[in-house]
């Protein structure tokens, strides 16, 4: 900046010489045919022109310049310093009047033009930001815009700093301690501080507020800043006030969507809240009624409607444990942040232990397992795979009659684990319903838990694998669970 | 000699429950609302076995099972809701001796502490060394095991895992004690090596290795030898 600036002076006072040296040598040149007021009006276009051009010293000089060559070429006695009439002192000091009120003038004109094309481009400028920032979807690209935004107008160092509220500031890394308690300040008054502002006036920046008091989003330190560059600042402000404008309407945005998430959740926990609830009422209903013809009838009651009524008491019981169990495994599945508990498990013990608490269930011995030997070992969550097969073989105790096959096979790329019954089947258009939370299909009256097959989804989802149903009315269903192999399988060291 | 238990339970009807179903079977009951409570009572009378109840409103449990294992070797029955199963296994690994999942039965209960107090003091004493159930019979001081009286040829690793579990039937062994003293501490994370053995060995010593009814999987935790 500077350096051109040199170079422009030094072309300034080189092409006053040339403008000199063309206005003396077409004096002398038109001697012959002109009178010595025509060769002054040479040196006044001289000067005029060296006036609109340069500065008001450079033109004074020029002005100084043009008199004396007048003088000391054309004005008698020629060859000579010295100045021969009054009238020719007074048109000399007219002229030198004349160059200075020109350049005055003309230096206003052209900082007037400057300041105009200065304006212009600022507007333009506000006008772009304006148009990108409204199309931003995260802070982070309301910050950039806006370094790139001040970085194109203020030479800098510029720092602009997305925080909300004074105490975010602290956090924010390689900070400057003194652009840090300019921020912290001016965020906490809402207000400009620095050069021409009346506050802090000795700083050597501007620091602005990203919005007004009470609702600050940030602030930015921009530099130089002169006491006198009031549309500099003003400037300044107008960008920052964007920016704020734009991270409020961000702010905006994501508390109304939290908003509409939240009500949306209320809706789907009331409606959950109301199935489970009744769900619950009914083994409840069934429980109390047999522990109260236990307390009230108990004389009356032969042996065997007794043992008919505990073991009422206990199946309900269990049942309303299963629920509770499905409940809540839902809940946690569908928390955010799940961790499953992984490990590498055995598929032919998960079902074992399964049919282990199955059994009691299953007296006459309807499940049938079909498991292979030699399976590959599944990198799985144990507790919850036994769930989602203790839930499908629930489900076919409850919903068929006859034999349930249990099958385990292996595919290149997945292991296989499939439950058949011979119930009722389900109908087509009610294959997708069963597998959403309380969309219960409504079959002969029958009750299940409404969230079992819920569970069993999910749990396939977080393993990553699928759960599928194939099932034709009259014919049964079956229910197969997909769960991808990892490779490569741990490799044993044996002994 | 009556033997005395020790419920550590915040629920009273919980607590009512197991003080009933344990008197009438002959135990002398002891409960506490509390963990302060309990190791206030543990100095007081020392008892034969401890119900610790998982969740209570004091602490998880952990510093009472260090606390008793410091002191005496009271067998500690971990009550647990399904899914406090980390809590669970790392009660386990600090020296409980077994645990029962909410809801329980009175049944299972009563079996749980039955083996625990068969194991009373076999840390110290000697082990069982004949384990003899259906048609299994392991003899670990012969080194024998029969199928059937069908004799049943097992790898050095297979027997030294088959005995670490008679040496506790009955009880439930995490991986981590299992990893631990059959192939050593470095191998406590490898929980693989333990599937594999272990379908080995239910194909040799099970009827059924699908449904097996003596090395039963404890889903999660570990495994247990059946010892009815």
């Amino acid at each position: 900046m500077n350096a051109s600036r040199v170079s422009f002076s030094a072309a300034g006072q080189w092409g006053m010489v040339v403008l000199l040296l063309v206005a003396t040598v077409t004096g002398l040149l038109l001697e012959p045919y002109v009178s010595l007021t025509s060769q002054a009006m040479i040196y006044v276009l001289t000067v005029v022109l060296a006036a609109y051009r340069l500065d008001w010293v450079k033109s004074a000089v020029c002005a100084v310049g043009a008199v004396t060559a007048l003088n000391f070429f054309f004005v008698p006695p020629r060859w000579t310093f010295e100045v021969e009439s009054q009238e020719h002192f007074i048109a000399l000091t007219t002229m030198l009047v004349v160059a200075l009120v020109i350049s005055r003038l003309a230096s206003g004109l052209r900082r007037e033009t400057e300041t105009a094309r200065l304006n212009e481009q600022r507007a333009r400028q506000l006008q772009a930001l304006a148009t990108e920032l409204s199309g931003v979807t995260t802070p982070q690209q309301v910050q950039s815009l806006g370094c790139s935004a001040l970085e194109a107008e203020f030479a800098g160092p510029n720092t602009l700093v997305l925080a909300d509220g004074v105490e975010v500031l602290a956090h924010v890394e390689g900070l400057d301690a003194a652009v840090l308690d300019g921020m912290r300040c001016c965020m906490k008054d809402g207000a400009v501080l620095g050069p021409g502002t009346g506050r802090w006036p000795g700083l050597d920046a501007w620091y602005l507020p990203l919005g007004g008091r009470g609702q600050v989003s940030g602030a930015a330190c921009v530099r130089p800043a002169l006491a006198a560059d009031e549309e500099g600042r003003e400037h300044a402000q107008a960008l920052c006030a964007l920016l704020a404008q734009a991270l409020w309407r961000l702010k905006l945005t994501t508390s109304m969507l939290a908003a509409q998430g939240e009500a949306q959740r209320q809706q789907l926990q009331s409606t959950f809240l109301a199935a489970i609830s009744h769900d619950l009422r009914t083994p409840l209903a069934a429980i109390v009624g047999a522990a109260s013809a236990l307390q009230t009838q108990h004389d009356k009651l032969g042996p065997t409607e007794q043992a008919r009524l505990l073991d009422s008491i206990a199946s309900e019981a269990s049942y309303l444990s299963a629920i509770t169990e499905n409940t809540l495994q839902l809940v946690r599945l569908a928390s955010p942040g799940l961790v499953l508990r992984r490990d590498w498990e055995s598929m032919e013990e998960i079902v074992g232990a399964v049919l282990a608490r199955m059994r009691p269930h299953d007296p006459d011995h309807r499940i049938r397992a079909s498991v292979p030997e030699g399976l590959p070992l599944v990198r799985a969550d144990p507790v919850l795979l036994a769930q989602l097969v203790g839930n499908l073989l629930d489900n076919a105790l409850k919903h068929g009659e006859g034999a349930i096959e249990l099958t385990v096979s292996v595919q290149p790329q997945e292991i296989r684990i499939c439950v058949a019954d011979h119930g009722p089947g389900i109908a087509p258009a009610e294959q997708e319903d069963i597998f959403r939370p309380y969309a219960r299909g409504d079959r002969s009256g029958r009750r299940g838990a409404g969230l079992g097959l819920a569970v069993c989804r999910a749990i396939a989802q977080a393993h990553g694998g699928r759960l599928t149903l194939q099932s034709r009315a009259g014919e049964g269903s079956v229910f197969c669970l997909l769960l991808p192999l990892d490779v490569p399988q741990p490799v044993p060291e044996l002994p | 000699m009556t033997l005395r238990v020790l419920v550590v339970e915040d629920d009273r009807e919980i607590r009512a429950l197991i003080q009933s179903s344990l008197s009438v079977e002959g135990f002398e009951v002891q409960t506490a609302v509390s963990l302060s409570e309990a190791t206030a009572l543990l100095h007081h009378s020392p008892p034969d076995v401890i119900v610790l109840d998982l969740g209570l409103p004091d602490g998880d449990g952990l510093q009472l099972v260090h606390a008793v294992r410091r002191l005496q070797n009271v067998p500690i029955v971990v009550v647990s809701a399904r899914h406090q199963e980390a809590q669970k296994i790392e009660l386990l690994d600090a020296g409980a001796d077994d645990y029962l999942t909410k809801p329980f039965s009175v049944g299972e209960l009563l079996a749980r502490i039955r083996v625990a107090l068969r194991h009373r003091g076999t840390a110290l004493a000697a082990a069982v060394t004949v384990h003899e159930r259906d048609d299994l019979r392991i003899d670990l001081a012969a080194h024998t095991v029969q199928r059937a009286g069908v004799p049943v040829h097992l790898t050095p690793t297979e027997f030294k895992l088959l005995a670490r579990m008679v040496r506790s039937a009955g009880k439930v062994v995490t991986h981590r004690q299992l990893l631990m003293d059959v192939w050593g501490p470095e191998f406590t994370e490898h929980t693989h090596y333990l599937r594999l053995y272990m379908a080995q060995l239910r194909a040799k010593i099970e009827r059924d290795p699908a449904e097996p009814r003596h090395l039963l999987t404890e889903t999660g935790v570990g495994y247990r030898l059946a010892s009815d």
